[in-house]
């Protein structure tokens, strides 16, 4: 599987070095879907211009990128160009890497189970075989690669991209069992944005699952191994934020990082739901709704972690997909990152029900964003209100494209542990109904 | 004759221009043009010509519909005087009156089609009188009712022309209401202003003519006007009579005047080194010896009136600093202490999910 992954990675550098050599490299780096006031790279030059002035790039409103990519890009910004494509090609060799693992695991499960005689008779053409499952990851990196989203946050240079690396390199030290290196990662991705601290329950849950530890509440190996990874993972980001104390020797990169994140005061239009309930918003209570708006983003970690705790994988996908549909400010990169895994599940396929509206919504809501930005701001004929629609009826799709892949998920681990063909208790055929 | 002499070094200047803005338009808005265009005549009267002269008006008086006695603006009822005439030049009119052409004619903004007559070509020896009129507010004048002009913008175009070189000398006159605020906020040397009324006053209108139907002044132009029907070229009346004209009791509204920022005292400031174009041309046929006393008077005559350093044009370019300039180097780095911190941490990570074992490949 080496050569044709080798081959993507290709395609997919070529097509990235083709764009950056173009004239839309200018274009696309400042859209807004694509570059937030997070991780444009505009604000990443701007900060270490003004270090080089003497200045600390968190005195303004203008840097909200941590110490450690200050470091980083402190010696490689020449190089820039190089940095994003690198980082997007480990992004996808470690999903590959992952999800090969992971297909290894859910063989593993599924052959255990069918010795153990849980699966209904009927359900053969439901049981997932090696040779479908042998290109999911090709696949999975391939969607990755030349996911158009993607192409175009790595040719904004937006920092998005290392975020999203680093979330891959998590996965993959999860789905490969080290707790110490899950731990680590999940601190980096934590202290980069604050989001990921919800992908803690189910990489617990995995690794749980992994140790073969029984998840019930009384039992002791279970709160002693929460406890051992909490304590790695918080160790880790407390020494890492220690750490990028000493880079400026100041505390300064708290507020403007996390306190800019949480309390979102840049109201620029992107594609998620804060900026435009903010931007009409009396005083008084937009500290009410900024509490609503992101507790609302941790808010289904434990609902999920109770249904799906025999899934964790499926509940990592779900949670990176509620992540990058209401965090602070989404670019499509992070978009980008939740559907490389749907190759992964595509063998819930018959159990889709909107999946082609789905898609239509999605590829036209992406092509009404620069339209309507025109409209809004260069022909001066709409106002933010279409713009907004367009952001609604996108993350509206998405969050419905979430809700099928788990209803097919839930529908489908039902019908393997009760057959195909439901009936009632009067054996007239029975419909299955998510409630 | 050395007293003649040293008059001629008296002023400083040695042409004068003039800026004549009437930003209003609509009918019930003549007295603001008939404003303009009186200035406009004593200013002609006294010498400047139209060629120095920028008069900007944003609505047609004279040929508007609902004029009854057409081709005439009349500045005084029953019509004694016609302020329009034959030969009134108009370079700004109707909707070319916007802030954007006001600013531009005052710093030389402009685009090189524009007419000559169109510019204000003054130099660093012009004394510009600068009358705007129309309505006002605190704090900004209001142009052809769309947009306006606040007091900052035109405290920096002032400052502008001042870098640039472009006046002497400034006489900055306005009459609408609450004027003394528009000049609040000028900051440029040599400027010396006036304005019909103070912050929170109206300045009012002079008499209506029951003939044309509409106010055909405001009182204090009408009253400068009065005051500037007396000056002739070789008056020698100064800015302080300027001053007193228009009292509450005539005017309603209190004038006001800002002298801090001109350098000379108003009492030396003839009324013609603004409103006149005046050469004094002397024909003699001895010569006169200009070099020592004038010289002499001249420098005692600077020292009495600054006292404080006289005034430079600010350097345009440090060039020895620019020529001697180094490359920049990057200044930060990131400490020796933050450095070692991080890779060791990652070492320790490598080592402890790879084993020990490796250890002994590095050293």
């Amino acid at each position: 599987m080496a050569a044709p992954l080798v081959l993507v990675v290709l395609a997919a550098v070529t097509v990235r070095a083709a764009l950056y050599r173009s004239s839309l490299a200018a274009f696309i780096a400042e859209r807004v879907e694509v570059a937030s006031p997070l991780n444009a790279w505009k604000r990443v030059v701007e900060g270490l211009a003004l270090l080089d002035l003497g200045v600390s790039p968190y005195s303004g409103a203008i840097f909200h990128e941590t110490p450690l990519i200050i470091y980083l890009f402190h010696f490689l910004i020449e190089y820039a160009e190089l940095v994003f494509m690198i980082t997007d090609v480990l992004t996808a060799v470690a999903l590959y890497l992952a999800i090969q693992d992971f297909n290894k695991v859910v063989f593993k499960k599924q052959k255990l189970l069918i010795e153990l005689d849980k699966y209904a008779p009927d359900v053969a053409e439901l049981i997932q075989t090696p040779m479908e499952m042998h290109y999911i990851p090709l696949k999975v990196a391939l969607f990755y690669l030349l996911n158009p989203y993607t192409v175009m946050s790595c040719v904004a240079k937006s920092t998005c991209a290392i975020n999203n690396s680093v979330i891959a390199f998590f996965i993959l030290a999860t789905i490969k069992g080290s707790a110490f290196l899950s731990a680590v990662f999940l601190a980096l991705a934590t202290y980069q944005s604050l989001y990921p601290l919800t992908l803690f329950a189910p990489a617990l849950l995995y690794l749980l699952q992994r140790q073969f530890i029984p998840i019930k509440l009384k039992s002791k190996s279970f709160w002693l191994y929460t406890m051992q990874y909490a304590s790695l993972y918080l160790c880790s980001l407390v020494v890492i934020i220690c750490l990028s104390f000493f880079l400026l020797n100041s505390w300064d990169f708290i507020p403007s990082v996390y306190g800019f994140i949480l309390s979102v005061p840049d109201l620029t239009p992107n594609i998620g739901l804060f900026w435009y309930f903010f931007a009409e918003m009396f005083e008084h209570f937009s500290l009410f709704f900024v509490c609503v708006f992101q507790i609302n983003v941790f808010f289904y970690t434990i609902p999920l972690a109770i249904k799906l705790k025999e899934h964790p994988v499926f509940f990592m996908f779900v949670q990176l997909a509620i992540i990058s549909i209401f965090k602070s400010y989404p670019t499509v990169g992070d978009v980008a990152l939740y559907m490389a895994f749907l190759p992964v599940w595509s063998h819930l396929y018959r159990f889709l029900r909107n999946i082609f509206i789905l898609s239509c919504v999605l590829i036209f809501c992406s092509f009404l964003f620069p339209v309507l930005w025109h409209l809004w701001i260069y022909a001066g004929s709409a106002n933010s209100n279409f713009y907004y629609a367009i952001t609604l009826t996108f993350n509206i799709g998405q969050i419905l494209l979430i809700s099928d892949y788990f209803y097919a998920f839930l529908r489908r681990e039902y019908y393997l542990t009760h057959g195909l063909h439901l009936t009632r208790q009067d054996g007239t055929e029975a419909m299955l109904v998510l409630k | 004759f050395q007293d003649q002499a040293e008059q001629f070094f008296r002023s400083g200047h040695t042409n004068n221009w003039a800026v004549l803005v009437c930003t209003s338009r609509f009918w019930f808005n003549y007295r603001h043009v008939a404003n303009t265009l009186s200035v406009y005549r004593s200013v002609k009267r006294l010498g400047i010509p139209d060629s120095h002269i920028v008069l900007m008006l944003a609505d047609d008086m004279a040929c508007n519909p609902r004029n009854p006695k057409p081709a005439t603006v009349f500045s005084h009822k029953n019509m004694e005087l016609n302020v329009y005439g034959d030969d009134v030049e108009v370079d700004y009119r109707s909707y070319e009156v916007t802030v954007e052409n006001f600013l531009r004619v005052l710093t030389g903004r402009i685009p090189p089609s524009t007419p000559r007559s169109k510019r204000l070509l003054s130099d660093d020896r012009s004394n510009i009188l600068i009358y705007m009129t129309g309505h006002g507010g605190n704090g900004f004048l209001k142009f052809q009712d769309s947009e306006e002009i606040t007091n900052v913008e035109l405290a920096d175009a002032f400052e502008q022309m001042w870098q640039k070189r472009r006046y002497n000398e400034l006489l900055f006159i306005i009459d609408t209401c609450q004027g003394a605020s528009m000049y609040e906020r000028f900051y440029s040397p040599n400027i010396m202003a006036l304005a019909s009324s103070q912050v929170g006053e109206d300045s009012l209108s002079h008499q209506p003519d029951l003939g044309i139907g509409v106010h055909l002044m405001d009182r204090y132009t009408f009253y400068v006007l009065e005051f500037l029907e007396e000056i002739h070229p070789a008056s020698q009346t100064n800015m302080n009579d300027l001053f007193q004209v228009c009292p509450k009791s005539l005017c309603v509204s209190t004038p006001g005047h800002r002298t801090d920022l001109f350098q000379r005292d108003p009492q030396n400031v003839l009324i013609t080194d603004f409103f006149g174009s005046v050469r004094k041309v002397e024909i003699t046929t001895e010569a006169v010896s200009l070099d020592r006393d004038v010289a002499g008077f001249e420098s005692k005559f600077l020292e009495e009136e600054l006292a404080t350093e006289p005034l430079k044009y600010a350097e345009q370019l440090p060039v020895a600093q620019i020529i001697h300039q180094k490359p920049k180097q990057k200044d930060w780095h990131p400490p020796g202490g933050f450095i070692l911190g991080l890779w060791a941490l990652i070492i320790m990570v490598f080592f402890k999910t790879y084993g020990i074992k490796h250890m002994k490949h590095v050293f």
